[in-house]
């Protein structure tokens, strides 16, 4: 425990660190990613000493000034497991950025930036570590403000504050409206804001409320995430912002949504069916209309944010699994359904990391964010290309790599669901099935496409080059994409790591460990043919070999064009053509708006056609919502003159309001403690029993 | 896994590995028979791929490492999901369960490379082949695991080898009619993944129409001998895993299974070849239709089969 204070207060000098040497920005440069590397490190090492099961759950307390709340760390397996992931990742944005930011100093504050990674990466250690309500918001609001400042750094391009912007209201509109409510409820519920006493807050007979609790939660905690339909700041923040900014934004804050919606679930009672289905649904929708969007971009790092909320999809497929689950006592879902999410949760962060990354590092060589511009850098940056095939395997769910082994235990998990003796488990299994089917086919296309039009081919614009990836920015891909192989090869002993995280999620008196041997032992089955795979591949390569006799020479000529003797590399496949057939087929869903310019005449002079896929959520939803409140909001204008006196007026006004409403309340406001007085002792007594035995247990 | 197993195994496995050529060969010998012509002879694919892997090979310029992983990739995962296949005794040599999701996978795998190698030349021709491919493997893929999840529940089992087992026997007598339509919808998916009439013609002489063969006009010598061979070892996996939905055994000795398996996929060659010459190939704009058609189908299974199983 003492190890995460430590990498909070690394963290902290590494911000302070940068800020003051930024006169001179290599030193603040290497001190602030030196010390989110350090960070990371140790809280890797802590996650895994916990996850391994030899360090039980502890907390550390230390004085406080505030009025409210408590400075209390806490760290258990759910907790452990996302400082897993946040370690993982930072440490390899951060030696990322060594080579990203090193070539734009002296044109950027580039001070500035790496403070608020500093930052960022604390306050994600603060959430997930933390024990009270008061310090979870300290840590929830600071990542959120961080994660604004980084996503709005180039901040001299309009569509850059526009997502910033957006990324902001969203992100606090989640807050006020589902996170907020939530822990006051909670706090109401039990008089307290540490978190140690909010389990069984609510009564598992009052489901109704518990319910209401929980949905709020998924509101609050899906805006974080990017479930749909509060996705929208998704493909507008992470395309803007500094590619390391996206990848860490994608990889792991969005991931601390989950974190809050994992913790709620271990608070509350078991919910019944009907929330899990609704789950289940939710997660369908997302996953499915995320993919779909994601197809239609151009823009490979908006193409990427849309794959992030499908990929949310499918973690939120696992807990309405798993929610199933405790809600009919089968505690085989509740261990496939959450530990697939939690092992998605991990896996989608290493890939994901390592593909805007990857992304990043094309932007930054061609300064072209349009696949259709693109073309052939396999040839000019074989490694990062490399890395990148790589990656893109991975979120397809393409076997020896990790992206299986998550979907792996979902897919089973679902399957054990369809054949329950229960029509609304199996039938929502079912849907699930389907859906996660189509997923992977879509992701397939959609990825296929990315790395075909990107990278393969000849150079579709000849204004456009790539050069060599420096060698840290590899690096730092490297040990994303090391995760991602070492996830596969040892799928088994993750498994079993999974079980100190699944026992704080699931449902007391369900002990997850119980029915362990006999779910994961599918996955070392995985490994193994995994394995086999690798070596059906190096044997077909070694048959081939000997086949190529020094005789046969190996030719190298142009592409055959069908009899046409001088292609150009104008006459390629672009992406939007390559999945043309796919999106027509979902046109209903979709709604591709079509601006043709016919042509005219016998020598047509203007001839145009343009495509353009708008987010339904946006066009549908917020645009009219916001432009109602504003709207309403324009009707109080005649009340701004601007004259000081006047609003002195409203002040006393209000005041007078006040007074009256305090005044035609106060009898009851008087009477109520004796008639209420019993009620009241009741309620009071409980916390401050509990909070007695909490302070004794130290 | 015992000894005899094992020594079981080796001639089976022998066998999967010789059999995919002949069942081309089937096929192009039926559609000989309807034309009224006498064909090539019955060990013309095998004659090919020795001659193709005893070829020398030509690259594109354009090409990178993807273009020669591409046939390897799509055979080594070909030939580890035939691991997980019960094709001629009702055993796979592997099994666990959630393998049926392996292979599924596997098979996509194999579909991602081909369709990258395809893009790699950067002709226009295989990008729209690769195109095609992976907007019907696509669509495909819902059918497919409705009917596995269907296998799955009539057999209560989550293991390939076990799930078209002879613990289908008893499914089909108690939801004979889901069976029925599983066994359509993986039909459609069988023609679909492996690129025959009505989705896609094998013996086409138009670029513009092929979807498979148009993905791998690069591709030649051994690479060319892998493509043939491993979209042969598809025909034969998915055909195995339809014949033993479609005609569970019911725990026979291994000398009249083995045979009788061989006898229905040369059956189901048969059938195929017989499609190919009985109808033309579905326009483009169509086969998305009979692909969703295969979906509904699996659908209605799996629907029928929960309300089966509830009673």
């Amino acid at each position: 425990m003492i190890a995460v204070a430590l990498s909070l207060a690394i963290l902290g000098c590494g911000a302070l660190g940068s800020i003051v040497l930024a006169r001179r920005p290599h030193a603040a440069l290497f001190v602030s990613l030196a010390s989110i590397v350090l960070a990371g490190i140790i809280c890797c090492a802590t996650a895994v000493r916990t996850l391994l099961g030899a360090a039980s759950p502890e907390t550390l307390s230390v004085s406080w000034p505030l009025p409210i709340g408590s400075a209390t760390l806490a760290l258990d397996g759910l907790s452990a497991w996302f400082l897993l992931v946040i370690g993982a990742v930072s440490t390899a944005v951060a030696v990322y950025c060594w080579d990203y930011f090193r070539a734009s100093i002296g044109h950027e504050a580039i001070w500035a930036a790496t403070a608020l990674l500093n930052i960022l990466v604390a306050a994600m250690v603060l959430t997930v570590c933390a024990g009270d309500v008061v310090l979870f918001m300290v840590g929830w609001e600071l990542m959120s403000l961080s994660a604004f400042l980084l996503v709005g750094f180039h901040h001299r391009d309009a569509r850059t504050r526009h997502g910033a912007w957006m990324y902001l209201i969203a992100t606090h509109l989640g807050t006020a409206f589902g996170v907020l409510p939530v822990f006051g409820a909670f706090t109401a519920a039990t008089g307290s804001t540490a978190f140690a006493g909010f389990a069984g807050a609510f009564d598992p007979s009052r489901a109704a409320i518990g319910a209401i609790v929980f949905f709020l939660g998924l509101v609050g905690f899906g805006t974080k995430a990017g479930l749909m339909p509060m996705h929208v700041w998704l493909p507008e923040a992470h395309p803007v912002a500094p590619s390391p900014v996206s990848a860490l934004m994608s990889a792991v804050v969005i991931k601390m949504g989950v974190y809050g919606l994992l913790r709620l679930i271990t608070w509350l009672p078991p919910l019944s069916r009907a929330c899990a289905v609704a789950v289940v649904a939710i997660a369908v929708i997302t996953g499915v209309m995320a993919i779909l969007y994601a197809l239609a971009q151009r823009q490979y790092k908006r193409m990427l944010a849309y794959s992030s909320v499908e990929n949310i999809g499918i973690i939120i497929l696992g807990i309405g699994l798993g929610m199933l689950g405790r809600a009919t006592h089968q505690p085989i879902l509740t261990t496939l359904g959450f530990g697939g999410a939690l092992l998605h949760v991990l896996n989608h962060a290493l890939f994901k990391g390592l593909l805007f990354l990857s992304a990043g590092a094309v932007l930054r060589a061609t300064r072209v964010d349009n696949v259709e511009r693109l073309g052939g850098i396999a040839r000019s940056d074989p490694v990062n290309a490399g890395l990148f095939a790589l990656g893109c395997a991975a979120i397809c769910g393409l076997p020896p790599l990790n992206g299986f082994v998550g979907e792996f235990l979902i897919y089973a998990g679902l399957l054990h669901g369809a054949a329950l003796n229960s029509l609304l488990v199996a039938a929502s299994a079912l849907v699930g099935v389907a859906a996660l089917a189509l997923i992977g086919g879509l992701a397939l296309a959609g990825f296929s496409k990315l790395y075909g039009v990107m990278f393969l081919g000849e150079p579709r614009d000849a204004q456009v080059r790539a050069h060599a990836t420096p060698p840290f920015m590899l690096a730092g891909m490297a040990m994303l994409a090391l995760g991602c192989i070492a996830i596969a090869v040892g799928a088994r002993p993750l498994g079993g790591a999974l079980s100190v995280p699944l026992a704080v999620i699931a449902a007391p008196g369900l002990d997850p460990r119980a029915y362990f041997d006999a779910v994961l032992s599918p996955l070392a089955w995985v490994s193994i043919m995994s394995l086999l795979a690798l070596g059906a591949a190096g044997a077909l390569v070694a048959l081939r070999r000997r086949s190529d006799r020094p005789e046969l020479a190996v030719e190298r000529q142009s592409t055959w064009g069908c009899g046409y003797s001088a292609p150009t590399a104008r006459m390629q496949y672009t992406g939007s053509s390559y999945v043309w057939k796919l999106a027509q087929g979902f046109r209903s869903l979709l709604r591709p708006r079509r601006l043709v310019t016919q042509p005219e005449g016998v020598f047509a002079t203007q001839v145009s056609l343009k495509t353009e896929t708008a987010d339904a959520a946006i066009a549908l939803g917020y645009q009219p919502t916001f432009r109602a409140v504003a709207r309403v909001c324009e009707r109080l204008w005649p009340l701004q003159r601007g004259r000081i006196q006047q609003y002195l007026m409203y002040i006393v006004a209000t005041l007078l309001i006040v007074f009256a409403v305090e005044a035609w309340l106060a009898p009851f406001s008087n009477e109520s403690p004796s008639k209420v007085q019993p009620d009241t002792a009741l309620r009071s007594s409980a916390p401050e029993g509990s909070q007695s035995g909490g302070n004794r247990s130290p | 896994m015992s000894v005899t197993r094992v020594i079981a195994a080796i001639p089976e496995a022998a066998a999967v590995i010789a059999l995919p050529p002949l069942l081309l060969s089937i096929v192009v010998k039926t559609k000989a028979w309807f034309a009224g012509r006498v064909g090539p002879p019955w060990l013309q694919p095998y004659l090919d791929l020795y001659k193709l892997m005893n070829k020398g090979v030509v690259y594109s310029k354009t090409t990178t490492w993807v273009f020669r992983a591409g046939p390897i990739v799509n055979l080594a995962a070909l030939l580890t999901a035939a691991t997980l296949v019960p094709v001629l005794s009702s055993g796979s040599l592997f099994g666990f369960a959630g393998d049926v999701i392996l292979v599924a996978y596997l098979f996509a795998l194999g579909r991602m490379f081909t369709v990258l190698a395809a893009l790699d030349t950067g002709s226009s021709f295989e990008g729209m082949g690769a195109s095609r491919e992976v907007t019907f493997g696509t669509m495909s893929e819902p059918a497919l695991f409705l009917s596995l999840i269907v296998l799955a529940i009539g057999s209560k089992s989550l293991q390939l080898s076990e799930m078209v087992g002879s613990q289908l026997f008893a499914a089909w007598g108690t939801v004979g009619p889901a069976m029925l339509l599983v066994v359509g919808a993986l039909l459609i998916v069988l023609l679909t993944e492996t690129c025959r009439v009505p989705v896609d013609d094998p013996a086409t002489h138009l670029e513009l129409t092929m979807i498979h063969e148009v993905m791998v006009l690069d591709h030649s010598g051994p690479d060319f001998a892998y493509i043939t061979y491993g979209a042969a070892l598809k025909f034969l996996l998915l055909g195995s895993i339809l014949l033993h939905a479609a005609f569970p055994h019911p725990g026979w000795p291994l000398w009249i299974d083995a045979p009788l398996r061989l006898i229905e996929l040369v059956g189901l060659a048969t059938v195929v070849g017989a499609i190919e010459c009985s109808m033309a190939r579905l326009r483009l704009n169509r086969v998305p239709l009979l692909l969703a058609g295969a979906t509904v189908l699996g659908a209605l299974a799996a629907v029928l089969t929960l309300t089966g199983s509830m009673r």
